[in-house]
């Protein structure tokens, strides 16, 4: 197809979908900056004349906001913030490692080829609200129900099929003639998966990294279900602030969904490219 | 089972859909170990039509494409690093997706409620369960319904929207690359953040009805929260708003690596620009469009998160999705193995559903495979 330029009715479709787009975005950005007496104005005011940060001062101490006659939030959100941290980090760790050798070995050695995808398919057709039910009984057998271990174990497990499958379809745009010419020379099988197959996949590596910490960054169900009063994370908090306030508090709650989406949107368009392939279990490339 | 057709053939798909290098079918059975038995014919199949596929697609690291024939290393060891590698994944799957997907199952035909002490106690009631739900339980009924009618009308405008956007995308316009990443935002934002800035924007004094005032008059303005309609057109919105632009991103991805030849063709032998994308583009898209579907399909039907944050499911039961009643049942109700059974029909219904979406390409694949 030759490159066309775009025809003025379609430049202006485009410009009615980037306002669509953005101004969701836009919407909650100025909640999260606006003082509380512009919070619930009617007519709403779409930017605030006095531009604050006393909402994301009132996330980490709740008594902030009393300067504005308002009353604060019940609970700070440092630990939900501190707690969505190690959750995501670690359970991304633990994913990408399990999964980078499952990719290695599906790929190279064909293991699991033809069965996995069945589990993994199963896995995430089935509604988490059901796995959830097993998991709550299985852990408070064991004594992992809302502590960081259980909820890690569950984050790390869930975003497997996902790093493992995206981290294959890098392995497997690798000739793995590059392998064979390393073992050729003398190593060890281990060795040359670990000193040439890795070092080559670095990027995407580097990408089913961010990925994975998106999906468990984002993740709700799980965290909601398994967490008491041990465990928090940025999605459960934020869920908890709306119920808890009859969502009045509407400055604070933007201001930690901003908080919230702030790292997503960074590390999303870092790796933009990679997103289609992440989304569809390495089935698209680009 | 379906399930097992359906997995094999999301593989098939994986590998032809996209070219790789043709070294890697003609050694994929020779260092198979464990390989089941049935995996060199359907992947040699699959594996053909690479050939004819353009290399412009592969947008891997590598692009070598070394002969067949190279001298294989020694075999030994071989087996032993292969369960090294795979054993670790293989442990957790069994532990997190199996053993639960058991517990669930032997669950589900008992009569067990936490509050009638352990699970082992419980007495097994067969299929009254299912029965009970498929027959009698018109709030589950309403919400398979509800979450099916959400999920197409959704699929049909991401589809729409999508394929609009993917289009104008193919032509040539300042600030390209900035307004691919603007129209990524949404799919990049978590889902309860979703469920809360469009909870925020349907207020009554919020925004949306705000323009709507503008532009249609005082009154205009919809309680957007208080009534079905409205509640799950909310519902539809936001999920549309948030997962358009992963429909964007497949098929612009798709539409790149169409191969130029068959349009050219096309338009010399006086093919109208609309022919040319109705017959010899979008039979191409066919897979990729397909691969979209199955996804986002699989992920509608679990549609929990920002249902949670815009309304529970009310007012009443009016907007309640499949998760979310089973959400209800399990952590409000307390009826686990109830809520169970509901699961595996929901699971079985969508294994079917998944093996419906992926037939037509199957055949596509296979036959060109043949030639």
């Amino acid at each position: 197809m030759m490159p066309r330029k775009l025809t003025p009715l379609q430049a202006l479709l485009m410009g009615l979908a980037l306002i669509v787009v953005l101004f969701p975005v836009f919407w909650i950005v100025m909640t999260a900056i606006k003082p509380p007496t512009d919070w619930n104005a009617s007519p709403a005011i779409w930017v605030p004349s006095k531009p604050t940060l006393i909402n994301f001062q009132t996330l980490f101490n709740p008594d902030a906001i009393r300067e504005y006659g308002v009353g604060g939030v019940s609970q700070a959100a440092t630990d939900a913030v501190i707690g969505s941290l190690l959750a995501s980090v670690s359970a991304t760790a633990i994913s990408v490692v399990i999964g980078l050798f499952s990719a290695i070995g599906i790929s190279r050695y064909g293991n699991g080829g033809k069965s996995t995808p069945l589990v993994i398919l199963s896995g995430r057709m089935f509604p988490p609200a059901a796995i959830a039910v097993p998991f709550v009984i299985m852990f408070s057998t064991i004594g992992l129900i809302d502590s960081y271990p259980g909820l890690i174990a569950i984050y790390a497990a869930v975003t497997l099929p996902f790093s493992t499958w995206m981290l294959k379809s890098f392995v497997e745009d690798l000739p793995r003639e590059i392998e064979e010419a390393a073992m050729i020379d003398g190593q060890s099988r281990m060795m040359a998966h670990l000193t040439v197959t890795i070092p080559l996949i670095k990027g995407g590596l580097f990408a089913t990294t961010m990925f994975v910490f998106i999906l468990n960054w984002s993740e709700f169900m799980f965290a909601l279900v398994l967490s008491y009063s041990n465990v928090s994370t940025i999605p459960v908090q934020l869920a908890k602030y709306v119920t808890a306030t009859a969502g009045t508090l509407y400055g604070v709650q933007a201001a930690l969904a901003v908080l919230a989406m702030v790292p997503l949107v960074i590390v999303g368009y870092r790796i933009q490219s990679h997103l289609a392939r992440g989304m569809t279990f390495g089935a698209i490339k680009q | 089972m379906g399930g097992r057709a359906a997995a094999g053939e999301v593989t098939v798909l994986n590998h032809s859909a996209l070219p790789h290098t043709p070294a890697e079918a003609g050694t994929d059975s020779g260092t198979g170990v464990v390989a089941p038995s049935s995996a060199p014919p359907s992947s040699r199949a699959a594996a053909a039509p690479q050939a004819a596929a353009p290399q412009a697609a592969a947008s891997g690291t590598a692009g070598a494409s070394p002969a067949p024939d190279t001298p294989r290393p020694p075999r030994n060891g071989a087996r032993a690093v292969a369960l090294a590698l795979t054993v670790p994944g293989q442990v957790v799957s069994l532990l997190v997706l199996v053993l639960p997907l058991l517990v669930a199952l032997y669950m589900s035909f008992t009569d067990w409620s936490p509050t009638r002490g352990s699970l082992f106690d419980a007495e097994f009631v067969g299929f009254e369960n299912y029965g009970e739900l498929l027959v009698y339980d018109t709030r589950f009924i309403y919400a398979v319904l509800r979450t099916l009618c959400i999920s197409v009308v959704c699929l049909a405008l991401e589809f729409t929207f999508g394929l609009g956007l993917a289009v104008l995308f193919m032509r040539e316009f300042r600030g390209k690359s900035l307004l691919f990443s603007a129209f990524l935002t949404p799919m990049m934002i978590l889902p309860v953040v979703v469920g809360y800035i469009f909870w925020m924007l349907f207020q009554s004094n919020g925004p949306v009805n705000q323009v709507l005032e503008l532009a249609f008059g005082a009154g205009a303005s919809v309680e957007w929260f208080r009534g079905a309609p409205f509640a799950v057109l909310a519902v539809i919105i936001t999920e549309v708003w948030h997962w358009t632009p992963l429909f964007f991103l497949i098929l612009l991805s798709g539409l790149n690596s169409v191969p130029e030849n068959p349009v050219r063709a096309a338009v010399i032998l006086g093919a109208s620009p609309r022919q040319v994308f109705w017959r010899v583009i979008m039979p191409m898209l066919k897979p990729v469009i397909i691969v979209a579907f199955v996804i986002r399909s699989m992920e509608i039907i679990k549609l929990f998160d920002e249902v949670f944050m815009l309304t529970r499911g009310g007012p009443g039961s009016s907007t309640e999705t499949i998760s979310l009643y089973i959400y209800k049942l399990a952590f409000n109700d307390f009826q686990l193995a109830y809520g169970a059974a509901a699961a595996f029909i929901v699971l079985i219904g969508s294994l079917v559903l998944v093996h419906l979406l992926l037939a037509p390409v199957r055949d596509q694949l296979l036959e060109g495979g043949r030639k």
